[in-house]
């Protein structure tokens, strides 16, 4: 077996020039893990608060968010050695991961809104902007104040994984600067309204795409919230960050990268759309090889637990980050493999879920790197 | 380091489109110099209210209806180089061919996904004579048609009330009477100030959230009735 190859994140989360005039605050959130940022195992999260004026606790809803999904995420490469297979992955990623992530960060939420319950001036600011029926809304369902989206994507030796939950953009650009997409674009996602965690069946509405890392890998993978993308003239401009980004990392490295990210950032808010932006990027760290060199895809290693264990928490990049509860990794492990296990091999799968939002096809047209699903 | 990754940056557009009844009864009691004057009034406040948020670049343009319709201002124009054409009266109400063409211009392309919410402003002083139906059955097929924030402004007693709240789409939201000039150059300000501002401020929101318009529609000025028409007075001449 062949070492994978290793991986870098980095990434910003800026204030929207909007948001500046408006005296809000930056309702985005990113957070990655490692702190040492190379892997694998590499995770990267980003998620953007609505900024709707029911949702005027969205900064802390997707603060929550990217803790809930980094350590959600972490839970799921620690059943690796355990489950053995790929597909028990896969399969948790799809069967499990929605339903988990929901129910945590709605936990999350309601700990948070306990400690903090709403004010009268923030009902008062929702009722002077939405009339007494906004104001009830959010009294009748008070995690809507909360409402945020959600892009993680997981670097492992094994695979690569992608999660999407409302609207922002997750591109993979290959060797040769080729843009794709791993999920097809979402119709319903205009007029800046979004699928979001805080809706009833949230979990339906959670997109996952899994890769085998024995295919042709992406050298570099873009998390956005949809500030970014709305602040260029159309999608081809947008996408031209994919390929711009790669011969950048490639020419000056990822320091000036990193350093230059922010500013890249807010200019993109300031003559763009005016909101919140963050992007997190994943890069592999033998990128500034030929384009023409093939991967260096050998069969996949099953991961050292010791690693996972060991490695520090998520670092936080966007809001002020609580500190997050410690966790018990045996019963973290539990949750997902036991729950596997109470599975049979004939329970039926998301790929159905999947086909029903047009998400197969898609994939077959849209990703070029995700034929492979399962490992054996 | 010079180089920023990506392409052309640019705001958001947010088209802004006037669906004015042009038909021969708004030759009587002035009403079509009245629209004329009303809107020729309000550019000066849009173009006040679009320089206050650059993220957003407000494009204007008007569509007329009277026997069939056609584009009066058929290029998106930049609010700041906007400049209104008066309208003339004449023929027929034929309100749905109108809302059929507004619907080809909201199709994507030519639209972008990317777009703010639409504004559509509809002002009639009757009933439709074609298949209004029709029209807003196309609108309501294309994706910015419903998203758009749909206002209607009624001109004097005749205007049909139930054609213009299924215009509207939303019963909270009640079409604008007008019974004098006074409160048509009102409505028309408010449409073009306050519904305009909300219209461009960016603000995401969940889709279960079952919002009554995607963009929160202001309080209508208290200068004029909001609904239904109010209690006729002795300015009332429509």
């Amino acid at each position: 077996m062949s070492q994978a190859p290793e991986w870098r994140v980095t990434g910003a989360s800026v204030r929207g020039a909007a948001h500046v005039r408006a005296a809000l605050p930056n309702q985005d959130a990113i957070l990655w893990w490692p702190d040492g940022q190379t892997g694998p195992p590499l995770i990267l999260v980003v998620s953007d608060g609505h900024g709707s004026d029911k949702s005027f606790r969205s900064d802390v809803g997707s603060r929550l968010a990217v803790e809930c999904a980094a350590a959600l995420l972490r839970e799921l490469l620690l059943i690796q050695p355990a489950a053995k297979h790929l597909s028990a992955i896969k399969r948790a990623l799809e069967e499990r991961l929605p339903l988990e992530l929901v129910k945590d960060w709605r936990s999350a939420v309601d700990v948070d809104l306990a400690a903090a319950p709403f004010t009268e001036a923030e009902l008062a600011r929702v009722e002077q902007r939405r009339g007494p029926a906004g104001r009830q809304e959010v009294v009748e369902n008070p995690r809507l104040a909360y409402g945020a989206t959600l892009l993680a994507a997981v670097v492992a030796q094994e695979f690569i994984a992608y999660l999407q939950l409302g609207d922002g953009d997750i591109l993979t650009i290959a060797r040769d600067g080729a843009v794709m997409r791993p999920f097809a674009h979402d119709a319903r996602l205009i007029a800046n309204e979004t699928t979001s965690l805080c809706m009833e069946h949230a979990a339906r509405e959670v997109r996952i795409r899994f890769q085998a890392a024995y295919g042709e890998e992406p050298a570099l993978i873009l998390l956005a919230t949809d500030g970014y993308a709305n602040s260029f003239v159309n999608e081809e401009a947008f996408l031209k960050v994919g390929t711009d980004l790669l011969d950048i990392l490639r020419e000056d490295g990822a320091t000036v990268v990193a350093g230059a990210l922010p500013g890249w950032l807010e200019d993109a808010s300031t003559a763009g759309s005016g909101d919140d932006i963050s992007l997190g990027i994943l890069f592999r760290g033998d990128i500034q090889v030929s384009a023409d060199a093939p991967a260096d895809d050998g069969a996949p290693e099953i991961a050292d637990t010791s690693l996972l264990v060991e490695s520090s928490r998520p670092s936080h990049k966007g809001a002020t980050a609580a500190e997050p509860e410690s966790t018990d990794e045996g019963a973290q492990r539990s949750r997902f493999v036991a729950r596997i296990k109470q599975r049979g091999p004939t329970e039926p799968s998301k790929r159905g879920r999947l086909a029903d939002l047009g998400l197969a096809e898609a994939g077959a047209s849209d990703a070029g790197h995700a034929e492979g699903d399962e490992g054996a | 380091m010079n180089r920023r990754p990506g392409g052309e940056l640019a705001t958001r557009p947010l088209h802004f489109i006037w669906i004015a009844d042009c038909s021969g009864s708004m030759k009587t009691d002035g009403k079509i110099q009245s629209l004329n004057v009303a809107i020729r009034e309000a550019i000066p406040h849009m173009q006040k209210v679009a320089a206050e948020n650059p993220n957003a670049q407000v494009l204007v343009r008007a569509i007329k209806f009277s026997s069939g319709a056609q584009w009066h201002i058929s290029q998106p124009t930049l609010v700041e180089d906007f400049k209104w054409v008066d309208l003339q009266a004449d023929g027929v109400t034929d309100m749905g061919k109108a809302l059929s063409m507004v619907a080809e211009q909201l199709k994507i392309p030519p639209m972008t996904d990317r777009a703010l919410p639409p504004v559509l402003v509809l002002i009639s002083d009757g009933q439709p004579t074609d298949s209004f139906e029709k029209g807003l059955s196309e609108l309501m097929d294309q994706p910015w048609g419903t998203k758009a924030v749909r206002i209607a402004i009624a001109i004097g007693s005749d205007a049909d009330h139930d054609v213009l709240q299924k215009f509207i789409g939303h019963v909270e939201i009640k079409p604008l009477q007008a019974n004098n000039p006074e409160s048509l150059v009102n409505y028309i300000k408010w449409v073009s100030t306050a519904v305009l501002k909300s219209a461009s401020s960016p603000a995401s929101q969940s889709a279960g959230a079952a919002p009554v318009s995607n963009v929160p529609v202001p309080a209508v000025p208290t200068a004029a009735p909001s609904s239904g028409g109010g209690p006729v007075t002795a300015d009332d001449v429509w």
